[in-house]
């Protein structure tokens, strides 16, 4: 017990503040805790938590994607140009995905074989992803799709929406795969101690591109959904959403290392953030703040599991 | 391990600080906001006093106007919720607008509440927003979105929820709204068209023998610089004697426009006027006019900054298009009191324009 | 004399300007320990890094169990029989004991999912059978004092099952008690039958474990004898001599 404690503070941690700010704005706003407030707040993170779904898997591998953003806006770009030459929704996906498989492996290729740190090559990577974007639409959004694309943003079955079944059946897949299943343990053990990995003769290198590759599906879902549900495909989409899907993932509990993952901490995050972004919008009070508190609770869940890490007297060299 | 975790958080943050530094002052959203008035309400009175006929009457003008066209006048507020959704207060302009918003909002006492998006370019978190306003009640909903489409599930939602919508200056797409089974309750906005055609007779005003003229345009396809550059030319095309010699568009970049005036300037040397399509290129038109020691060639703007007001007093700047956002806002609420009253509204209601220009800048002290 | 079951013949290897091998010999017998010794820089982690595979060597030829090979891989290595103990350990220190011996060959079940449970079961077991104590086996490798780690990796190498076993200074970093336990498990596998390769520095330890002795001197192979004919103050001796006789070749 005492043990599962330990292991999962920063997670426990997570579910009080989330426990603490639900009442809160209970207890503020008396339009927080209704059904359809509560659903707007799911459809409004959908996304979110599939990005960051993907970026903790790049982060446990021991890298960052800062290109997931701009990848986001391409992959939108990408679709938004293959609808309007007629495609039909399905293969306008399916092509949407395709570029985000191909840009995560080009990313995965590149921090790899060249060596150079991840952060250089995917900002590099991130500046001509949108520069491209912004390249094809000469700026301007692309707007106007079919009826059939639009609903896979906004399409409800029964009460819940498209992107929250697909978020959630996105995280259901998730854990299986970063836990129970090889690919994932590779991945966490890419990011604890590549050497160890190389030397039980593992191939590093297409574990690495695969990883950023998984990414890049999640950047194409990310776009289905908000070209789709905005009727759009904006070069700007997906601005600073890497920072954002970074941000949940290492409050949730992933070492910005790389080595340990925490799908359920993730989730937990980008739902904290949401509920904030949402009571704030219910309270009209100015986004602003926003910024100033996810910058607060990142710093004291790292904070907190630091202490954690120091308490059971690691680092041992 | 923990110097990487504190390097990476500094360069994480640096990299945020950059970014939103590339977001921000991209693209021209609508006409800046005028002068700050932030004078004490007792010098406004002693002006009022002092000059009758100075920018109080010119607002009693407008609002005469602006009543006009909204048909009738609500009755006196009992307390209506209005939610209204801006892109976002970064820009200086939805600044202006929430505050003056708020100052409506109690003038015509109703219960007033402005929402927002945490950037100007964040289409999706302004969704977000009006979908968490849908269930808060409001008697009606005042949108302004960022992009023609991205609202448009929200306004659907609102639409089922019985909430009239209003759209309030950056239009939405109609068509798209009505594909996706929604509708507009009433619209306000600013005719852009008007905004170009207005400064263009002014022009023409001034130029008894004719002439060469040149447009200097924002952004290729965003809607205030196509609005203005048509008005303008029709008027240009369809008087004798005056000749359109060059419509350039300038992505709303002061560099172009600058370097656009000397070209046209180069290439036609007689030329007695240039409109541009916001305020920040005509006063980089005039900076290139200055440096060719050119003082014949009458320039023109759009949303009177408090630079133009500045150009235009010392005369190096002809004229500048404006409105008040004062009305606009109070107008806006009025619709929504009387759609939540029961009226409805088929057709767009425009906004009475303004020219300010070397003539009628006295008037304009105190302009809101 | 039976056959040798490793055998590398002028091997070479270069990085930039440094000539690590300049034709390095070396050859190990079944079911001998041989130990491998030289000064720092002398070589011979560079030979032992291209044996158990990874790093490619410019020139030469490698024999293992009568197969020859320019260059090996470490899956080539591992399935020649080749494991290795790094000095390093080569350990994820994010992982508990079970997810570190089972890197790169997992249980699974259902074909496609990690038997947990299951390879849990095994690292007890193998940690009891080769008498290596670990209080709590499901904390991660990080929180294990360097003589458990060290053991860990010796067990992962154990479980990995080849019958040739390098170890690269297996005891630099450890306590007297430790080494002696360590030192108990070498003799333990050399019951087994497995071939052991080891790389030290500590002369007396070499002396008490190993059959063999090769010197690996500035990239070459320069003397292979069984230890029975030499004692540690004659290769002390020798060693010291070489570096020396190097001095004054270089003075010239």
């Amino acid at each position: 017990m005492k043990k599962w404690f330990s292991r999962y503070s920063q997670q426990i941690f997570l579910f009080a503040v989330m426990m603490l700010i639900c009442i809160v704005l209970t207890v503020q706003s008396k339009y927080f805790l209704t059904w359809k407030n509560i659903r707007n707040i799911l459809e409004a993170n959908s996304y979110r938590l599939i990005l960051a779904i993907g970026m903790t898997f790049v982060i446990a591998s021991g890298v960052m994607d800062l290109s997931a953003g701009a990848m986001v806006s391409m992959c939108g770009v990408i679709m938004a140009v293959g609808l309007h030459a007629g495609l039909p929704a399905g293969a306008a996906v399916v092509l949407g995905i395709g570029t985000g498989m191909a840009m995560g492996a080009i990313n995965g290729v590149l921090i790899h074989y060249t060596g150079i740190n991840f952060f250089i090559l995917t900002l590099a990577a991130s500046g001509m992803l949108r520069g491209i974007s912004l390249m094809i639409t000469d700026g301007k959004p692309i707007t106007r799709f079919g009826q059939d694309f639009i609903f896979l943003g906004i399409g409800r079955i029964g009460e819940m929406q498209l992107s929250v079944i697909f978020a959630a059946l996105l995280v259901m897949l998730s854990i299986p795969l970063m836990f129970h299943m090889k690919w994932g343990n590779y991945v966490q053990a890419l990011g604890g101690n590549k050497d160890a990995l190389e030397k039980s003769g593992i191939h590093v290198g297409g574990l690495r591109i695969s990883v950023h590759m998984f990414l890049g599906v999640m950047a194409a879902v990310t776009a289905v959904i908000i070209t789709a549900r905005l009727n759009s495909a904006e070069p700007n989409a997906g601005m600073n959403m890497e920072l954002d899907a970074i941000t949940a993932a290492v409050m949730g509990g992933t070492a910005i290392s790389g080595g340990r993952a925490s799908i359920g901490g993730t989730v937990l995050a980008v739902l904290i953030l949401g509920v904030i972004r949402n009571g704030l919008t219910l309270m009209s009070v100015s986004s602003d703040y926003q910024q100033w508190i996810t910058g607060f609770l990142l710093l004291l869940s790292v904070l907190i599991s630091e202490i954690r890490v120091r308490k059971t007297g690691t680092l041992m060299k | 391990m923990k110097k990487k975790v504190l390097a990476i958080l500094l360069a994480v943050s640096c990299m945020g600080m950059m970014m939103t530094g590339c977001a921000s002052g991209e693209e021209e959203k609508e006409p800046e906001t005028q002068e700050e008035v932030k004078e004490d309400a007792k010098e406004e009175d002693e002006e009022t006093e002092a000059e009758s006929s100075g920018v109080d009457k010119v607002l009693a003008d407008i609002e005469k106007q602006m009543n006009d066209a909204l048909g009738e006048l609500p009755e006196s507020g009992k307390g209506e919720r209005i939610g209204i959704l801006i892109s976002s207060t970064a820009n200086e302009f939805w600044g202006t607008m929430k505050t003056r918003y708020e100052e409506a909002g109690k003038e015509l006492g109703i219960e007033v509440e402005v929402f927002e998006a945490a950037a100007e370019d964040d289409s999706a978190g302004q969704l977000d927003a009006l979908q968490t306003m849908i269930p808060m009640d409001f008697d009606a909903i005042i949108v302004s979105p960022i992009d023609g489409t991205n609202l448009i599930p929200g306004i659907v939602a609102a639409n089922d929820a019985g909430i009239p919508v209003i759209n309030l200056g950056p239009g939405v797409d109609t068509d798209a709204l009505k594909d996706a089974g929604g509708h507009l309750d009433g619209k306000i906005t600013v005719n852009f068209e008007e905004q170009g055609s207005t400064v263009a007779n002014d022009m023409i005003s001034r130029m008894k023998d004719g002439g060469e003229v040149a447009i200097l345009s924002g952004l290729e396809g965003a809607g205030q610089s196509v609005g203005r550059t048509n008005g303008a030319k029709a008027v240009f095309e369809e008087t004798d004697g005056i000749e359109l010699v060059a419509a350039q568009a300038c992505d709303w970049d002061t560099e172009k426009a600058y370097e656009a005036t000397k070209d046209i300037l180069t290439a036609h040397p007689e030329l007695k006027g240039i409109f541009a399509c916001n305020d920040n290129m005509a006063l980089a038109a005039v900076r290139a006019l200055q440096e060719m020691e050119n003082k014949d060639v009458m320039v023109y703007g759009v949303d009177y900054t408090s630079d133009a007001k500045t150009a235009i007093e010392e005369g190096t700047m002809m004229g500048s298009m404006t409105y008040s956002s004062t009305i606009y806002t109070k107008a806006a609420e009025e619709m929504a009191m009387l759609l939540a009253q029961g009226k409805t509204f088929d057709a767009p209601v425009y906004l009475p324009l303004t020219l300010v220009n070397q003539d009628n800048i006295a008037d304009f002290d105190g302009w809101r | 004399m039976t056959a040798p079951i490793v055998e590398m013949k002028q091997v070479k290897k270069r990085f930039g300007y440094i000539e690590a091998l300049r034709g390095a010999d070396f050859t190990a017998y079944p079911g001998e320990v041989t130990a491998i010794v030289g000064d720092n820089g002398s070589g011979k982690s560079t030979l032992i890094k291209i044996l158990s595979g990874g790093l490619k060597p410019d020139g030469g030829e490698i024999r293992i169990k009568d197969k020859a090979f320019s260059s090996l891989t470490v899956r080539q290595a591992m399935e020649q029989g080749i494991t290795t103990v790094y000095q390093d350990l080569a350990l994820d220190n994010c992982k508990d004991c079970a997810g570190n011996i089972f890197l790169g060959r997992e249980i699974m079940k259902h074909r496609f999912f990690l038997d947990h449970k299951l390879m849990r079961q095994k690292t007890r077991e193998l940690l009891n059978r080769l008498q290596i104590f670990i209080p709590d086996i499901t904390q991660p490798v990080e929180k294990m004092s360097g003589g458990q780690r060290q053991a860990l990796s010796i067990a992962r190498a154990v479980y990995a099952g080849g019958d040739i076993m390098i170890f690269d200074e297996p005891t630099s970093a450890m306590g007297l008690k430790e080494t002696s336990r360590i030192m108990r498990l070498f003799l333990e596998l050399k019951k087994e039958g497995k071939t052991i390769i080891l790389i030290s520095h500590n002369l007396f330890q070499v002396f008490d474990i190993a059959d063999r002795i090769s010197v690996i001197h500035n990239g070459l192979l320069v003397d292979s004898f069984l230890t029975k004919d030499s004692s540690p103050q004659k290769l002390h001796e020798m060693i010291v001599e070489k570096e020396e006789g190097m001095t004054d070749e270089e003075m010239v």
